[in-house]
């Protein structure tokens, strides 16, 4: 690892325009360490050790950019905050089952998925002990709408709830701080004591998933505390721990107990409160990190932290065999062919075929760091799909297929492609020039373009749609639904506009797919709804829309005297901070 | 015509032969001044070692596109049997080194190690000369004409050469690179390596340009005002032939010492610029973008690390012990 870090997990804010879906994508830059983790590798075995205690350290590179709930989209952060200090309608368990949070139960649907109603709960209190209320999640809401000072977050509020938008796309309502537009936003949300209903948009039979501690974006939001944009770093706890003193950007915090917190409110197993200290570092190395976790010595002895061993120390970190863990990171790795220039299906097939997943593995670091993807959506997610590799290539991929494909193709070869991805580090450049020798081999002639900083910004902007045939994208779901994977991705209306392509990074559109998205919200049975996703993903995959690559998983150490140690679904592979405890 | 090469030989043999008790003298009566200094440069054994290793690394730089290309060297192939394990190591011992691959094979791709840092010595001897040459011409040019011409030319010239070499010049490579590589491509170079390559020579030649202006100035200044000078000027020689038949002949010294000093600080200048990603791109390997990689592994694969490190500080300390060499042999009345 060098002093160029690969970006954790950015989330990427939809494209100026409320209309346009958004989620995490990843984004890589530097080094073998990323992302988040979807899949329940839950390290931790045997009962769980509840013995409440000591201090735990955790210890981490990235500054926390926003911890207003409305505000934070990094995974890292959600999970932590959704266990440490902010309640949310429901919840998340370990292993992503739904369960109820501050409301008393999951929520009701109605009028076909188009009205959610919640009821509170009447214990949870804010940590000045007054209760959280319907009227706070009103407002927390609310503040997504002040898109102009409430940055960063997830705009699910916008696209969802029914309010009209105006000729530019962006909604009619325009925050608490203004209130234009306040009778519209007090129409679509209600409170009814403590009964809470949405009215939405269109039918979203997972509305549930979104107000979950997945985002915090529906979380409440006390608004005699609300500062706007000098709530960044403010922390007003309604969980089990707060904020002491302040927090230090770029340096960290300490969290204690919030003593108004009463678990018996809360949903057992979600947060287990253990240690009665949380130190946070940020702003760290990653080579400090493993220097110190290696030497496991001190108050080093009690830390954990959600950064992945850079190469240099993949080694002698997978030697603590007793405090190495190896979760899968939330994201899929794939590549987008571009319509705009790649119009003919079969050389697209080509690409997809000769497509060799087990050199761009070896070349991020081997098959304990990274597994094949076949499939946009994650195993771990509702509504993934197996159907194994769509046209029967090997992982190594099929070169002779490859070649036979673009002479059916009727093109001349070599066949030109210009592959641009993320590049800037070794290992993101020895990747893409694996990629470079397998397609050669199938009769592309390939012209590789690393770019860095500014990645995402070249690849959605409308002026080089006619430059990349091929660019590199990683996602992973906001919360564990695909609905929350294939519209946002593929769906040309939200993503496609005259400044960007938003996340449909390969220009795709096609009115078929559009439909079938269409189709799949309004239906009203569950099942059959994520079937729908499934089958999509793969309807996709064969058109070639997406070739997916690799997830990736991220090589982490803790301290020796860190008890219940785990990663699972719910904390996207990072540090479970709910389970988490020490001893001695 | 060939045979009057026998000839001649012949000739100066008997010519030798005749004269012989007056070879001394002679000797010292008809030395250019070039013989002086290399017959300086031949009795410092550093210099005659450090030419040879240069001569020796020009020539594989100018072989290794051939030996590429006639698959004797293998930059790109992957040798996915070669490497395993956490990270992909090398599977053989001291970083895969073996009769089939001299300086061992890469971590996570196998490719061959020896290949990729010839062919890089290759890439990055070719961005520096040619960088080097272009600051020589930039920096020639306006050295030349601002010290001859004096007054307001000279005033403007050199502000603006100090205006150069007062930017932070890492720093605008670092900042300028998106815009400018992308100002490159459009103007019709190939995306990719051909751009970026253009963009190192470019910015390398142009900040250092400067430096050997200031150089010119100064050497054009003391020479303006000797006799021959005057006496063309007299006679009526147009500027251009003044500047390029009566002042740069004399000013072959300085350019071939600032040359041989810069083409190694460009070599690192290179590497560096690589190693903060503003380089060559993948899979072209040089110096820099090798370093830049290996550094991953120094402790890990550490026969990765060294040798093309040593490699490196091997050229750039032959071609600087070279350029102190011959500034020596050219001017010995500089102290050091």
């Amino acid at each position: 690892m060098t002093s160029l870090n690969r970006r954790v997990a950015v989330c990427a804010i939809g494209v100026a325009l409320a209309v346009t879906a958004t989620a995490c994508s990843s984004s890589k830059k530097g080094g073998g360490n990323s992302n988040q983790s979807g899949s329940a590798s839950n390290s931790g075995t045997g009962a769980l050790n509840t013995t409440k205690g000591g201090t735990l350290y955790y210890l981490t590179k990235r500054p926390v950019e926003h911890w207003d709930p409305q505000r934070t989209y990094i995974g890292r952060d959600l999970a932590d905050a959704s266990r440490l200090f902010y309640r949310t309608l429901t919840q998340l368990k370990p292993d992503n089952t739904l369960v109820p949070d501050l409301a008393t139960d999951t929520g009701k649907a109605s009028d076909g998925n188009k009205t959610w109603t919640f009821t509170l709960k009447s214990g949870p209190k804010w940590q000045d002990g007054s209760p959280v209320t319907c009227a706070d999640i009103k407002y927390g809401v609310s503040r997504t709408f002040a898109v102009n000072t409430i940055t960063g977050g997830p705009n699910y509020a916008i696209q969802f709830l029914d309010i009209p938008s105006k000729p530019d796309g962006s909604s009619q309502y325009e925050g608490p701080y203004t209130k234009k537009g306040q009778a519209l936003y007090d129409k679509a949300v209600t409170c009814s004591g403590s009964t809470i209903t949405f009215h939405l948009k269109k039918p979203v039979g997972d509305f549930n998933y979104a107000v979950s501690g997945a985002l915090s974006a529906f979380a409440p939001f006390k608004a005699s505390q609300d500062k706007a944009a000098q709530s960044n770093y403010q922390i007003f706890s309604d969980g089990p721990y707060m904020l002491q003193g302040t927090w230090q950007e770029g340096k960290g915090g300490t969290f204690v107990r919030n003593p108004q917190y009463d678990a018996s409110t809360d949903t057992p197993g979600i947060r287990l409160a253990l240690p009665d200290k949380i130190v946070w570092t940020e702003g760290l190395t990653d080579e400090t990190i493993f220097d110190r976790l290696l030497k496991d010595q001190g108050t080093d002895q009690f830390a954990v932290t959600d950064r992945s061993a850079p190469p240099a120390y993949q080694v002698r970190v997978a030697a603590e065999k007793s405090r190495v863990t190896n979760p899968d990171t939330p994201f899929v790795d794939y590549l987008l062919p571009n319509f705009k220039k790649l119009t003919n299906p079969l050389v697209r097939q080509a690409l997809a075929v000769a497509v060799d997943k087990t050199s761009w593995i070896t070349a991020y670091g081997g098959p304990a760091l990274a597994k094949p993807a076949n499939s946009i959506i994650l195993p771990t997610v509702t509504g993934y799909k197996d159907f194994g590799n769509v046209f029967g290539a090997p992982d190594s991929g099929d070169p002779a297929k490859a070649k036979a494909l673009l002479q059916q193709a009727g093109v001349p070869t070599p066949y030109p492609i210009h592959f641009t991805y993320n590049g800037g580090t070794p290992t993101t450049d020895a990747e893409a020039s694996s990629m470079k020798q397998a397609w050669e081999k199938a009769g592309f002639k390939v012209t590789l373009e690393g770019l860095t900083d500014t990645y995402y910004d070249v690849i959605q902007n409308p002026s080089n749609n006619q430059k990349y045939d091929v660019t590199w994208a990683g996602w992973g779901a906001d919360w564990p639904n695909a609905s929350t994977v294939v519209p946002p991705l593929f769906d040309s209306r939200v993503n496609l506009s005259t400044s960007s392509n938003g996340q449909d990074y390969g220009w795709y559109a096609s009115n078929t797919t559009n439909s079938a998205i269409d189709a799949a919200y309004n239906e009203q049975d569950t099942s059959k709804r994520n079937a729908m996703w499934g089958d999509l993903s793969e309807t996709l995959a064969k058109d070639v829309a997406y070739i997916p690559l690799d997830i990736e998983k991220f090589l982490r150490l803790h301290g020796s005297k860190v008890t219940n140690y785990g990663e699972n679904a719910a904390s996207n592979g990072y540090p479970a901070i709910g389970q988490i405890g020490v001893s001695g | 015509m060939a045979a009057p090469l026998g000839q001649i030989e012949l000739d100066a043999d008997a010519a030798e032969s005749v004269e012989g008790p007056q070879v001394v003298e002679k000797a010292v009566a008809g030395r250019s001044p070039a013989q002086i200094a290399w017959r300086r440069l031949r009795h410092d054994t550093v210099s005659m070692i450090a030419l040879v290793m240069c001569i020796l690394f020009a020539l594989l730089a100018i072989a290794a596109p051939f030996m590429a290309s006639a698959k004797i060297l293998q930059p790109y192939t992957f040798h996915n049997n070669l490497i395993g394990g956490l990270g992909s190591m090398p599977t053989g011992g001291w970083g895969g080194i073996g009769w089939s691959h001299w300086f061992g094979v890469e971590p996570q791709t196998g490719r061959d190690v020896f290949s990729r840092v010839v062919l890089g010595v290759s890439f990055s001897l070719l961005i520096a000369t040619t960088a080097t040459l272009l600051s020589v011409l930039i920096g020639g040019t306006l050295g030349i004409i601002s010290g001859y011409m004096g007054r307001s030319t000279d005033f403007w010239i050199s502000r603006f050469m100090d205006l150069i070499l007062c930017f932070p010049q890492t720093l605008m490579l670092l900042a300028l690179s998106p815009v400018l590589k992308q100002r490159i491509t459009d103007l019709g170079v190939p995306a990719g390596t051909p751009t970026s390559a253009v963009y190192l020579i470019l910015v390398l030649g142009f900040f250092s340009g400067p430096y050997f202006g200031r150089i010119m100035r100064g050497q054009v200044l003391s020479l303006r005002n000797r006799e021959f000078v005057e006496a063309a000027r007299s006679l009526g020689a147009s500027r251009r032939r003044i500047w390029v038949r009566e002042l740069l002949p004399n000013l072959w010294a300085p350019l071939i010492v600032f040359a041989s000093l810069t083409l190694p600080l460009n070599v690192s200048a290179e590497a560096a610029l690589s190693f903060l990603g503003v380089g060559l791109q993948a899979p072209t390997p040089s110096l820099g973008n090798i370093l830049f990689n290996s550094v991953n592994f120094y402790s890990a694969d550490p026969a990765f690390f060294y040798l093309p490190g040593i490699t490196l500080v091997l050229i750039v300390l032959s071609f600087n012990l070279l350029g102190d060499g011959l500034r020596d042999a050219l001017d010995p009345k500089s102290t050091r």
